[in-house]
């Protein structure tokens, strides 16, 4: 089978500190196939296309590509072999034009050795037009939507004549009709030759496009099945391995009293042409309650929050109540003092603090109760850090562990023990499962109707429909900083949501 | 340094053994002694440099065995002097900033000691101000006077960083070349309007007490350990000092979590500039003069280079004070060793031992980081060809001041053999690498 597979991937390792990431994956690659590469958060997918494409350099086992071992040393070698990346994230220069984007690092030049900016630009829109892209090369990339500029990368990759092009969820951030656009070029670029592999979680995506399917699970291949022959229904249990248990989330809770109240919440997006993060917001939260904000990449979930927890650099406009009394949040400490607490989305960069150990990472938020004489009771703190890590089942071999070697999902329970220590009356999570493996996942869920039981009132946003689906008494749906639908737990489905979520006021093309 | 490297990766391997192992392991005393070696390694490290470096000079040179005392109260008088104002910029390091203005403060704050101290001075019988005999109340003004300076420079930084934006850099920065030069044209302002005899660039100040504050080597010494322990309180031990840390690791998760970073950022910066200020006060009164066209010039480098010796992070998060510390006296005794081993002036080396030391230890931690194998080549393409040049000629420069023509020549193709060795080496490491195992 070697010799007729483009690529062929053979017993590839890769070992971060403390996680091994991949564990001895082998798998082959027709030429002009189109391989979807499915698992969950944490299964590898990424660091395995990550080799691939030169991004990660160092891994045991062999990569041969068109019968010949390959080792790339970084992203321009695999450039040159044919092979591209379109990351989750987009790697693109935002002031920088279209243009100057797809020809990032290879410009081309006039005899004088000049910028030939006319003929990258004529070159470009050529790329471009046939992507259905129609924007003009000369725009900045910052200004255009995020459908748009994912077709720049992919116009990039074309530019390089690659004929292996790896996409990583390309669709998490798109519209419908952009998902569609995505999908004819996809077709376009097969019909071309091009060998696609295409990373997703997303059952109906994979169904439609991919020719073969490699299940991947905790680093290593569970299975590669052609699509005819299995079912969405198998590729999931393959991908969980495991049945998540939800009995005690659907037991129905009884919510109390309005303990937040949210009426006409404006967030000025300056230098924006939107001019609003948010418009127009208006809801209101319950004791016991778990309320869910939907919505696409960009839609303003994050927004909402950080709006609620006095995090954003902008003052916001409209009325917030809690617990019957008007507040004005303009900093973090306020709104802890007032009684809220935000678990954020970007856990590394935005919650933890890895130089300190998994004890004072618990305690950071309310040191100032563990003081005797001006001087912080470590007795006090270590019983604190202790009971807190015992009650929300944290695995970690002790409170002076480093936080960095705990796993993303006792992390994340590491974080919420620190807003719990605050007592606060609303918890807001913004998108605390992602990253986080299924079993863990399905005790956070747990953890989060518990804490609902006791009275918290909680807010919690996913990328995940099914996830909220599970979890929440309501549904908030936001479209581009609007609120474009509200749904009970009877009323929701995934269909009604989706809809509210892609009900954009104008295509702006 | 190199040797407790090695241990110290080799105490991370135990120590995972351990906590595998549970909570047993950790009550043996062998346990609790390595992790304590594991987690001050940096300190460990720098008693057995310091040990060495002293051995060394004894050895090579005899003034340290000729006068044992002298050389060591000066040791400690010159490494208080340093680490009162290192202290500062340790903790503006740990909480994430830098503070590039120390020197330029220390000088602009001897200048506002001097002056008060001018100004208040009982005049003597020609009508000029005699500063051979001033009273407590005039040094209770002098010195409170110059603290408070200190604090107001230490609230701009923080006001230009926190509101204004500016980034730490810029904003000491300005500080570093605006303050001197203000304190230039202050003293000639002073002296033209206080003084009978007009304008001046110095200020002298010859009380004899006064002097004593700056020379005699146990009050800068004890000064010194006074501050220490009260950064330590402050660092170790109070819920502030964790929030600097935590600020210094991750700012935007600080902020989330409800710390005022703001004020965090006036506290770090006012301790930057108040040790300092307070530096000022003793190098003024060691020498009786303010001359800020001089005076502590360059020092906020030594400060820095104290502090990141000593284990603090540029990233901010990483130090202790206790590092620091030792970090302030290693730069001492090496600047000594010089001073006492090549015979000529240890101001002269200062720059040289300071810029090479800071190069050193910041290479070290990242060599520490970065996994052994991994394959890390120091020499690559046409660049790593370039510093194989440049360092061959720079230690051949060195060795032809130090010790002699020859020896410079000997010393310069050693250098370029030897590295040029050790790329070719790597290169080969680097093309096995490329073209997998079974090639």
């Amino acid at each position: 089978m070697g010799e007729q597979s483009l690529i062929s991937i053979r017993v590839v390792s890769k070992e971060y500190p403390g996680v091994r990431a991949l564990s001895d994956v082998s798998f082959d690659v027709a030429a002009g196939e189109l391989v979807a590469i499915v698992g969950e958060n944490g299964a590898g997918k990424s660091t395995l296309m990550k080799i691939l494409s030169g991004v990660v350099t160092e891994y045991s086992g062999e990569v041969v590509l068109r019968g010949a071992p390959v080792r790339f040393r970084s992203t321009r070698d695999a450039e040159t072999a044919g092979v591209s990346i379109i990351h989750q994230e987009l790697n693109l220069v935002e002031q920088l034009s279209a243009a100057a984007n797809v020809f990032l690092g290879r410009e081309m030049r006039t005899t004088l050795g000049l910028l030939d900016q006319a003929a990258m630009d004529r070159r470009a829109g050529e790329l471009l037009a046939q992507l259905e892209c129609h924007i003009r090369p000369e725009q900045p990339v910052g200004e255009l939507r995020v459908g748009d500029q994912q077709l720049i990368e992919i116009a990039k990759a074309l530019s390089l004549a690659t004929d292996i092009l790896i996409m990583d969820e390309p669709t998490s951030a798109l519209t419908e009709s952009e998902v569609a656009r995505l999908f004819r070029v996809i077709e376009r670029l097969r019909a071309r030759g091009v060998t696609v592999l295409y990373i997703s979680h997303k059952m109906d995506e994979v169904f439609r496009l991919a020719d073969r399917i490699v299940v991947l699970r905790d680093g290593r291949l569970v299975d590669v099945v052609a699509k005819q022959e299995t079912t969405p229904q198998k590729i999931t249990h393959l991908m969980v391995g495991r049945e998540i248990e939800e009995t005690d989330l659907s037991r129905p809770r009884a919510p109390g009293a309005v303990v937040l109240e949210v009426e006409h919440l404006w967030l000025p997006w300056p230098g924006h042409a939107r001019r609003w993060r948010l418009e127009d917001i208006s809801f209101s939260l319950r004791r016991g309650e778990i309320l869910g904000v939907a919505g696409l990449m960009g839609a303003g979930r994050t927004e909402l929050l950080e709006c609620l927890f006095g995090a954003t650099s902008e003052t916001p406009a409209g009325r917030i109540t809690l617990d019957g009394r008007e507040v004005s949040l303009r900093h973090p400490s306020e709104a802890c003092a007032a009684g809220l607490a935000l678990v954020t989305e970007d856990r590394k960069r935005l919650g933890l603090f890895s130089h300190l150990t998994v004890g004072e990472n618990i305690t950071l938020c309310t040191l100032d109760q563990c003081v005797r004489h001006g001087l912080v009771n470590r007795a006090q703190e270590d019983r604190r850090a202790a009971e807190s890590v015992a009650r929300l089942g944290v695995k970690t071999a002790g409170i002076d562990t480093a936080i960095t070697s705990l796993s993303g999902g006792n992390q994340q329970k590491t974080i919420i023990g620190r807003w719990l220590l605050t007592e606060p009356k609303v918890l807001l999570l913004d998108d605390p499962t992602r990253g986080i493996d299924v079993g863990a996942k399905a005790e956070l869920y747990r953890l989060m109707d518990q804490l609902c039981r006791s009275g918290l009132g909680i807010i919690v946003t996913s990328s995940e429909l099914p996830e909220l689906l599970t979890l929440c008494d309501r549904i908030l749906v936001l479209c581009e900083g609007r609120q474009t639908g509200e749904f009970t737990r009877a009323e929701a489905s995934e269909q009604r949501i989706m809809e509210a979520a892609t009900n954009r006021r104008g295509a702006v093309a | 340094m190199m040797a407790t490297g090695g241990g110290e990766s080799g105490g991370s391997e135990s120590a995972g053994r351990e906590s595998s192992r549970g909570a047993a392991a950790g009550e043996m005393p062998n346990g609790w002694l390595r992790r304590a070696a594991r987690q001050h390694s940096t300190e460990l490290g720098l008693l057995v440099a310091i040990a060495a470096v002293v051995l060394v000079t004894t050895i090579a040179s005899d003034a340290y065995r000729q006068k044992p005392l002298q050389n060591l109260h000066e040791i400690l008088r010159q490494t208080s002097l340093l680490g009162v104002f290192a202290l500062g910029a340790a903790i503006v390091i740990i909480s994430g900033g830098i503070d590039l203005s120390s020197g330029a403060v220390i000088a602009f704050s001897g200048t506002i000691c001097a002056s008060i101290m001018l100004a208040l001075a009982p005049l003597d019988s020609t009508g000029a101000p005699d500063t051979n005999h001033l009273s407590a109340g005039i040094y209770a003004a002098a010195i409170s006077g110059t603290l408070a300076v200190g604090l107001l420079i230490g609230t701009l930084h923080a006001w230009l960083i926190t509101v204004v934006g500016l980034p730490p850099f810029v904003a000491t920065l300005a500080s570093l070349v605006g303050l001197r030069s203000l304190a230039r044209v202050f003293v000639q302002e002073v002296t033209t309007a206080i003084t009978p005899t007009g304008k001046t660039t110095q200020i002298y100040i010859y009380d004899q007490t006064f002097s004593k504050l700056g020379s005699t080597w146990w009050i800068p010494l004890l000064i010194f350990l006074a501050l220490s322990f009260l950064a330590w309180v402050l660092m170790s031990r109070t819920v502030t000092g964790r929030h600097l840390y935590a600020m210094g690791g991750n700012e935007a998760a600080a902020r989330l979590s409800g710390i005022r970073t703001d004020r965090l950022k006036w506290l770090a910066y006012c301790l930057g500039a108040v040790t300092s200020s307070i530096a000022g006060i003793l190098y003024t009164a060691e020498v009786g003069t303010s001359a800020p066209q001089v005076q502590g010039l360059g020092y906020e480098l030594n400060a820095i280079a104290a502090a990141v010796v000593g284990g603090c992070s540029l990233q901010g998060g990483v130090g202790l004070i206790g590092g620091t510390m030792l970090g302030v006296l290693f730069l001492r005794v090496v600047i000594d060793a010089v001073a006492k081993i090549v015979k000529v002036g240890a101001d002269d080396y200062q720059g040289m031992i300071v810029g090479f030391l800071v190069v050193l230890a910041v290479a070290f931690n990242e060599l520490r980081q970065t996994r052994r194998g991994s394959g890390k080549q120091f020499f690559p393409g046409a660049l790593g060809v370039l510093a194989i040049g440049i360092l061959a000629i720079l230690t051949g420069t060195i060795t032809t001041i130090m010790v002699g023509r020859n020896a410079g020549g000997v010393v310069t193709l050693v250098t370029l053999v030897g590295l040029g060795l050790i790329a070719a080496a790597e290169r080969r490491a680097a093309a096995r690498r490329l073209t997998g195992p079974e090639a």
